[in-house]
């Protein structure tokens, strides 16, 4: 029995006590002490992330002719660690008062836990994959965990979107059997190296099919443009602590595989040689990558509802991801691995904010909301670090990983996609001063005068996610070596680090002499503010000047709709939902062509239909017995 | 590096830039007075009205963000002066690079607009609304120019920068088009007509300082000394070959902050969106000529 064993009899241990008990008080209790053993779990095999060696499965199925294995490469346990905190931390949110309102809304708590911890399981099975076809079994266990959660919720939305989330899925799913198969027919193995080895003996079209059917079957998973209308409202409507875990990490399965698979087998090389003059494959898809970051954050500008608004921005942070891992050199490919955990601890903390907002308030609608800080300052702080850290500002972590990627894409000369990530930041800047401005700032409703801080279950992960946005963002260097040996096992250049960042030639990054600069740029800052100036005084929030009105409880200002007027003056007449019109006319093509084959299959006439059938039938006899003699 | 150097270039670092600052705030307001055919304020103006406004007796508070959000306004600048390279003071810039100060520059205009948002006044919400808009537009042209003098001199460190302009030649001699760009891009910066509708004097009353009275008008003022220095020193390192003392930098400096005020006047005040329609136009189209030249 290996280390990995123990995980996965873990899990799967897990996994069974939560089904059940999961309609007992007990479970609770019970499920942040399992996703703390799976966690200790996975501490112990820490040394495949610190160059060790690959940790092996001792069990194995005989297919047919093939042997079917599981294996924790530093790849799968990067993302898995990522999985199991998220997990852990979406558990012990729901695990007190929230639970207990959820239980009396009406909702289905031990659904819920159940979801998650399948999730969970699936994710493992998923990243512990050892040749094509426990990938893909992981895959489709993936698909069909996050469908059980987003159904959970009541809403006709919420299903409508859940069941448009697993048409994509299973698209997604049919991409990647078809791959498999290309793969298997060449040289009857389905181990991952085949497809290194397979893709060199392919004709250049197979090629390209190779590429784009595995590039498809994962962008669909990641969200990634065109494949990007289901996540954001699929996410937003599954409930509380589920949206927070789906958010952070479900849909990064997507870049898992596209890390395993294109990247480690494919490679540069592979993606270079595809391509007509300066076009090729990774052009393609570094553009791919930073229209993602574009379109889906501008939808997030115009978003009402602060959960739908976090999930664009997931879909939107995708693009980062893939535009840094895309580059293949040291810094971009680190920037867009590290992004994955840095989004994942920011995103989780966000959700699990709006969740909080919405247990005291009962709406997550951004027209009407405001003036919180007062009442949830804890909870404002949590989401004040996320934000700094979504838009990828200093000393957050988000702000070392996109600098990898802004750095990595400077080296290689790209000043467009450079911008369009720049693009990308701003306007995530001015999207999450809107979630905070509507939430917590501006003024404090009658309504919510007697709202109290949310209690400490709710607390506690949110804080201690935000401790890891703050602390992975002044010490990269505890995250960089896991990095760095995800990178020696894809076959990437490794980056060189420490403790505070990155050493480079001509500019490398030290964030714990920027965060230290920025920190005390701000002690000072706080000096002069409260030991210069004289003493201030508290006025009541209505008590302003308003160019000769007054402000009373009935002038309400927090309005989501065109926050930005200037800016919607002039981008507006972009937001035509040009993607939704395409998803629209395939969906009616689709259609039309199924109405068309279910008349034929249940005509009027069936003896007519019968009748055809039967003379071709015996045309094709005879032509073949008349070719035959 | 030893302690007292680290120190010493921890305190005096961000007191220069706001004693030059000061020079460059009186500065501003003297041409801006000739041109208008008045003599303009003493010298020790811009130092009273910040000791006037610290020292008064009325301080409206909305809150603790509010309070905060001033705190980050001019802290946010005091570390971008210490990552800014100056003459014999250049130690800890090395650790962050271009594009960290870029990031720091945001910092500020963000702790701004928590502070305002806090305010609870609907015309300090839209004010804000606009300054961040005007971020938007401002900083797309001056990343591009960021990304091709990084480019150009094969280096995200400011001093590697400088020390390329004085081997070689002054980046405004290699790259004029991608220079004029970056002046473009800097009027947007520092607010100065035609893209001043969000600091506009006269917008007072519906822009984001509606609510800030004594220190917390004050803190605003210390910043816009901090951040009229960093607009000069950058962009003198980026194209004017930076300095080798404080003698052949502050020239340029003043130089580069003299200039948009001199301009201004001509100008009417554009409305948010036509700010951004010109400054993702011109300097855009601008710096991206010269970085077909330059790559």
């Amino acid at each position: 029995m290996t280390f990995l064993d123990h995980l996965f009899i873990v899990v799967f241990i897990s996994l069974i006590a939560i089904s059940a008990l999961r309609n007992l008080r007990i479970v609770d209790k019970l499920a942040p002490v399992l996703y703390g053993l799976i966690l200790i779990m996975l501490v112990r095999m820490s040394s495949v992330a610190y160059g060790g060696d690959v940790y092996l499965s001792s069990v194995s199925l005989d297919l047919l002719d093939f042997k079917m294995h599981w294996q924790f490469t530093a790849l799968s346990w990067y993302f898995a660690i990522i999985t199991v905190v998220a997990a852990l931390a979406s558990a012990v949110f729901m695990s007190g008062d929230w639970g207990r309102q959820y239980r009396e809304q009406g909702g289905n708590y031990g659904m819920l836990q159940l979801a998650l911890i399948v999730n969970v399981f699936s994710m493992i099975l998923l990243l512990g994959s050892g040749d094509l076809l426990s990938l893909f079994i992981g895959w489709e266990f993936v698909s069909w965990a996050s469908f059980l959660m987003m159904v959970l919720s009541p809403t006709k939305l919420a299903k409508k979107s859940a069941v448009k989330y697993i048409v994509y899925a299973m698209t997604g799913a049919m991409a990647l059997m078809v791959a498999i198969v290309m793969i298997y027919s060449v040289n009857n193995s389905l181990e991952f190296k085949q497809i290194g080895e397979v893709f060199t003996q392919m004709s250049t079209s197979s090629q390209l099919a190779l590429v784009l059917l595995f590039f498809v079957a994962f962008a669909i998973k990641m969200g990634l443009l065109p494949f990007h209308l289901w996540q954001a409202i699929a996410y937003a409507e599954t409930p509380g602590p589920g949206a927070a875990f789906l958010g952070a990490i479900s849909s990064r399965m997507g870049m898992f595989t596209i890390v395993l698979v294109i990247v480690q087998f494919i490679g540069l090389g592979g993606l270079k040689q595809l391509g007509i003059s300066f076009v090729n494959m990774q052009t393609l898809l570094a553009w791919v990558a930073a229209l993602t970051t574009i379109i889906p954050t501008y939808i997030a500008l115009q978003q009402h509802d602060a959960k739908r608004l976090l999930a664009w921005h997931g879909v939107g942070q995708g693009g980062y991801m893939l535009l840094g891992i895309i580059m293949f050199d040291s810094i971009g490919s680190a920037g867009g691995l590290m992004h994955v955990l840095n989004h994942a601890s920011y995103q989780a903390a966000l959700f699990m904010t709006v969740v909080a907002v919405m247990y005291r308030t009962g709406t997550s609608d951004l027209n009407k909301l405001g003036g919180l800080v007062t009442q949830m300052p804890l909870t404002f702080l949590v989401m004040l670090i996320g934000i700094i850290g979504l838009a990828g500002l200093p000393p957050m972590n988000g702000f070392v990983s996109k600098w990898l990627v802004y750095r990595s894409l400077l080296v290689n000369g790209q000043p467009l996609l450079f911008v369009a990530a720049v693009l990308g930041t701003l306007g995530t800047i001015l999207s999450v001063y809107k979630l905070i401005h509507n939430t917590f700032l501006g003024q404090l409703r009658l309504e919510h005068q007697n709202v109290r801080e949310v209690p400490w279950s709710m607390l506690v992960p949110m804080l201690g996610l935000s401790i890891i946005v703050f602390i992975t963002g002044f010490m990269p260097g505890l995250i960089l070596p896991w990095i760095a040996s995800v990178q020696e096992s894809v076959g990437l250049p490794v980056i060189a680090h420490h403790l505070g960042g990155i050493e480079y030639a001509k500019g490398g990054l030290d964030m714990i002499w920027v965060s230290g600069i920025l920190f005390y740029g701000f002690g000072v800052g706080a000096l002069i503010f409260y030991f210069l100036g004289g003493k201030s005084k508290r006025v009541h929030q209505y008590d302003n000047y308003a160019g000769g009105h007054f402000l009373t409880s009935d002038v309400r200002y927090h309005y989501s709709n065109n926050f930005y007027p200037g800016l919607m003056h002039l981008i507006g007449g972009w937001y035509r939902g040009s993607f939704k019109w395409l998803e629209n006319s395939i969906v009616s093509v689709v259609s039309f062509f199924s109405i068309f084959f279910e008349n034929i299959y249940r005509a009027k006439q069936p003896v007519m239909l019968l009748l055809i059938g039967v003379v071709l039938a015996l045309f094709a006899l005879y032509r073949n017995l008349g070719v035959g003699a | 590096m030893n302690a007292l150097h680290l120190m010493a270039e921890l305190i005096f670092m961000p007191l220069i830039a706001f004693i030059v600052g000061m020079m460059m705030v009186l500065m501003m307001r003297k041409i801006a007075a000739r041109l208008q055919r008045r003599i303009g304020p003493p010298f020790f103006q811009p130092l009273y009205d910040i000791v006037k406004l610290y020292g008064k007796d009325t301080q409206i508070s909305h809150g603790l963000i509010h309070d905060i959000g001033i705190i980050m306004a001019v802290g946010g600048y005091i570390g971008a002066e210490i990552l800014l390279p100056v003459p014999g003071m250049e130690g800890i810039a090395a650790k962050g690079g271009v594009i960290t100060l870029s990031y720091f520059l945001m910092i500020p205009s963000l702790g701004m607009a928590l502070g305002v948002g806090q305010c609870a006044n609907p015309n300090g919400s839209i004010g804000i609304s606009r300054a961040l808009t005007a971020m938007l537009a401002y900083d797309i042209p001056f990343i591009l120019v960021v990304f091709g003098a990084a480019w150009h001199y094969q280096s995200t460190s400011l001093i590697g920068m400088i020390e390329y302009q004085q081997m070689h030649q002054w980046g405004i001699v290699e790259m004029p088009l991608l220079a004029i760009a970056g002046l473009f891009a800097l009027q947007g910066m520092l607010g100065k007509q035609p893209f001043e509708i969000y600091i506009a004097p006269a917008e007072i009353a519906t822009g984001p300082m509606v609510e800030m009275s004594g220190k917390y008008m004050g803190g605003l003022f210390v910043m816009q000394t901090f951040q009229l220095y960093t607009a000069g020193v950058l962009y003198a390192s980026l194209f004017l070959g930076g300095g080798t003392s404080f003698l052949t930098l502050l020239p340029k400096a003043f130089l580069v902050v003299a200039l948009p005020m001199s301009i201004a006047f001509m100008f009417p005040r554009y409305k948010t969106e036509d700010v951004i329609r010109i400054l993702w136009k011109w300097p855009v189209m601008l710096a991206l000529i010269s970085l077909a030249f330059i790559l």
